[in-house]
């Protein structure tokens, strides 16, 4: 579904990823973690299509396509999806005319008629129970106003919302305490399925107690150092970044 | 044009050419009035850019000598034109003005109720009307030229008062239209809006145009809210892409009473809103709220002068506006809190949202405090969209344009928000998506 290869980015001529090489299936989820600085997020958002990352070498390609030549919308209308680790605020931007805007761009990629607004009313309601997301916040302009936690659960709706084939989700545990934790976990969780694909990108292993990955990747100075099953996450839990770090200096 | 004179003798002949056209010989004060506006005419300078007051606007455009007083429209608009416009919550009360000249067929005043709103050229001409008579208690003979000029002109317009303790049922709408006539020409409209002590209203003030013609329209507005009265005042200035417009209101508010004005700006090549507050008592709040527009070929100006010169009074003044293109638009506010006004709370804030490279603000707010004990605070800001939020929006599958524009009416709604004759935000609205729709960035993306 995913194929990165020798993937190289640099952020105002400094090299932050210095070739990646990772394969993802449908159905599979894949946690990268690291320390600060490895270039997690970059890579996140290379992948997302953000402003200001020059790509200088390697390719990405989604579900065949050249990932990278495409604009952020046309990647979002593809079936790829961010969950942002800093939600913007949208003051004045109405959340359900967000919404229904940005699900019927991608039914529209999708060859899917339009939803009305009527049935569109009825399935936010539907999936903000299953973040137990307040649907009053929806009267709010985009996440203005909203707690971190209620920032991150409003990320993990617009995923159920829009069913896309591949998830990022950037540091969706960062600001949450465990019982924000477990309600976003539950969300991810659920949205589960052999089509779908998940990357899960995170400092700390807590995340994946709660989401389960099949494979764990360890970035560090812009290189995948490590890869392996669920076990290398909890043995970073016990042992920290250190170790994996001195191994690939030496 | 290649051989043009210079500004100052097409000026002189601008006001010649409206001068000739005199206006219904009035009551015996009227002329008076008018005879003292066209001395003040004579004294007065041409508004040139080295005065303070007109140092960001040029009246160069106003000084076309296509610009002749008021004609008869080639095609009158017909009733079905005008009732195609009206807003649901006007019930269809509504005083025409047809170039800036009363249209008594096409208004309709029989529901108004306990108000009472009428032609103001009808009212002078029946001589009885002492509401009349406080015509140019406010404005007096003209601030600048082109008060003046209204003044000695003035002949028609809207007159409204809302008797004590009446609470106006619907909105009243005054609705400025602007058809093609002729060559191009000044219309001199003048409304008096007297509120009287515990009286309430909503007044909604449209400015239409039917096609693009070419007109000036100079209008001055009395407003005075007496005692514990309160007004509503929407305005949507939607004139033609040709137009010219201003717009003087001069406003007074007695004790306890409130005026909530809200002007949008959309329209015309060149407008310029002035809006002149004054307390006579304390206790008086007044807010204002604006949004304005400008594109390629636009200038928008707006001139608030706030006195603060008695004690305990409140003004709040908020100011948005969107620049694209080449546009321009300039907002000039002045607060005074004199030494007496002491208890005044005064806040002015004006926020800028630039769309090109191309486009020009000159914002200058001032706040000038004589008083110890007020609460007072002015904020001005100046930027672009933010390119985090763009990104929102794209990766969640909007287009570029799309998410532009989303954002800009996200900019617009805190202002759009406190209109509340729903069908005037709806209009604004539309208008406003439309002109971001038509925005150069928008077209060229189009293209490709």
């Amino acid at each position: 579904m995913l194929s990165i290869k020798g993937l190289k980015v640099a952020v105002d001529g400094k090299e932050i990823l210095k070739g990646i090489d990772l394969e993802v299936q449908p159905g599979e989820t894949h946690a990268i973690m690291g320390p600060n600085g490895s270039g997690k997020s970059t890579l996140a958002h290379v992948l997302a299509g953000r402003d200001g990352y020059e790509v200088t070498a390697g390719t990405v390609t989604f579900e065949g396509m050249d990932l990278l030549g495409l604009p952020p919308e046309e990647r979002a209308r593809q079936g790829l999806f961010l969950a942002m680790q800093y939600p913007v605020e949208l003051p004045g931007v109405n959340s359900m005319s967000f919404l229904r805007a940005s699900l019927n761009a991608v039914r529209k990629a999708r060859g899917e008629p339009e939803m009305d607004a009527a049935a569109f009313l009825r399935l936010v309601r539907e999936k903000a129970q299953l973040v137990d997301l307040d649907p009053s916040l929806l009267k709010r302009s985009v996440n203005s106003g909203f707690s971190g936690g209620e920032k991150k659960r409003s990320e993990i709706l617009q995923m159920a919302l829009l069913e896309p084939r591949l998830a990022i989700l950037d540091e969706t545990d960062s600001g949450l305490d465990i019982d924000a934790l477990r309600v976003v976990a539950t969300g991810v969780n659920g949205l589960r399925s052999p089509h779908r694909a998940m990357v899960v990108v995170t400092h700390y292993q807590r995340l994946l107690d709660y989401i389960e990955p099949d494979r764990v990747h360890v970035l560090g100075g812009g290189l995948i150092l490590r890869s392996g099953g669920k076990a290398l996450a909890l043995e970073l839990e016990d042992r920290g970044y250190g170790w994996i770090l001195e191994e690939a200096a030496a | 044009m290649s051989t043009q004179s210079p500004s100052s003798e097409r000026y002189r002949e601008l006001l010649a050419r409206q001068l000739a056209g005199r206006p219904d010989r009035g009551p015996e004060w009227l002329e008076a009035y008018r005879v003292a506006a066209v001395q003040r005419l004579d004294q007065l300078e041409m508004p040139e850019r080295r005065q303070e007051a007109w140092r960001y606007t040029s009246i160069e455009p106003l000084l076309q000598p296509e610009l002749e007083p008021v004609s008869e429209p080639e095609v009158p608009p017909t009733l079905a034109e005008i009732e195609a416009l009206l807003l649901p919550e006007t019930e269809g009360i509504r005083l025409v003005l047809v170039n800036g000249r009363y249209a008594p067929g096409l208004s309709n005043l029989s529901r108004a109720g306990s108000a009472e709103v009428q032609s103001l050229g009808e009212a002078l001409r029946a001589r009885g009307g002492e509401a009349a008579r406080l015509l140019g208690s406010l404005a007096g003979p003209g601030d600048h030229a082109f008060g003046a000029l209204n003044a000695a002109l003035a002949q028609d317009g809207a007159l409204v008062r809302i008797p004590r303790d009446v609470s106006a049922e619907h909105p009243i709408e005054v609705l400025h239209l602007a058809v093609p006539s002729k060559g191009g020409q000044v219309a001199q409209p003048r409304h008096l809006v007297i509120v009287e002590p515990g009286a309430r209203a909503v007044l909604v003030e449209r400015f239409l145009a039917l096609g693009s013609p070419l007109y000036f329209n100079n209008l001055v507005c009395e407003v005075l809210v007496g005692q514990s009265a309160q007004l509503i005042h929407q305005r949507l200035q939607a004139e033609s892409p040709n137009a010219l417009h201003l717009s003087q209101l001069h406003i007074r508010l007695e004790e306890g009473s409130q005026y909530r004005g809200l002007t949008v700006a959309l329209g015309a090549a060149w407008s310029r809103t002035e809006l002149k507050v004054r307390f006579g008592a304390p206790g008086g709040e007044c807010l204002l709220d604006g949004l304005y527009m400008a594109g390629d070929r636009q200038l928008v100006d707006v001139h608030l002068d706030v006195d603060h010169a008695v004690p305990g009074c409140a003004s709040r003044t908020r100011f948005r506006g969107i620049l694209d293109g080449q546009g321009r638009a300039v907002l000039d506010g002045r607060v005074l809190v004199r030494k007496h006004a002491q208890k005044t709370n005064a806040h002015l804030s004006n926020a800028n949202l630039m769309l090109s490279r191309g486009a020009e603000i000159d914002t200058k707010p001032q706040l000038e405090i004589f008083a110890d004990d007020v609460q007072c605070g002015h904020g001005t800001t100046v930027g672009q969209l933010d390119p985090d939020a763009l990104f929102y929006l794209r990766a969640r599958g909007l287009g570029e344009t799309e998410a532009r524009r989303m954002l800009s009416l996200g900019f617009a709604a805190e202002v759009l928000d406190c209109v509340s004759v729903a069908g005037l935000r709806d209009q604004a609205v539309a208008l406003l998506e439309q002109r971001l729709d038509c925005s150069p960035r928008a077209r060229a993306e189009e293209v490709e």
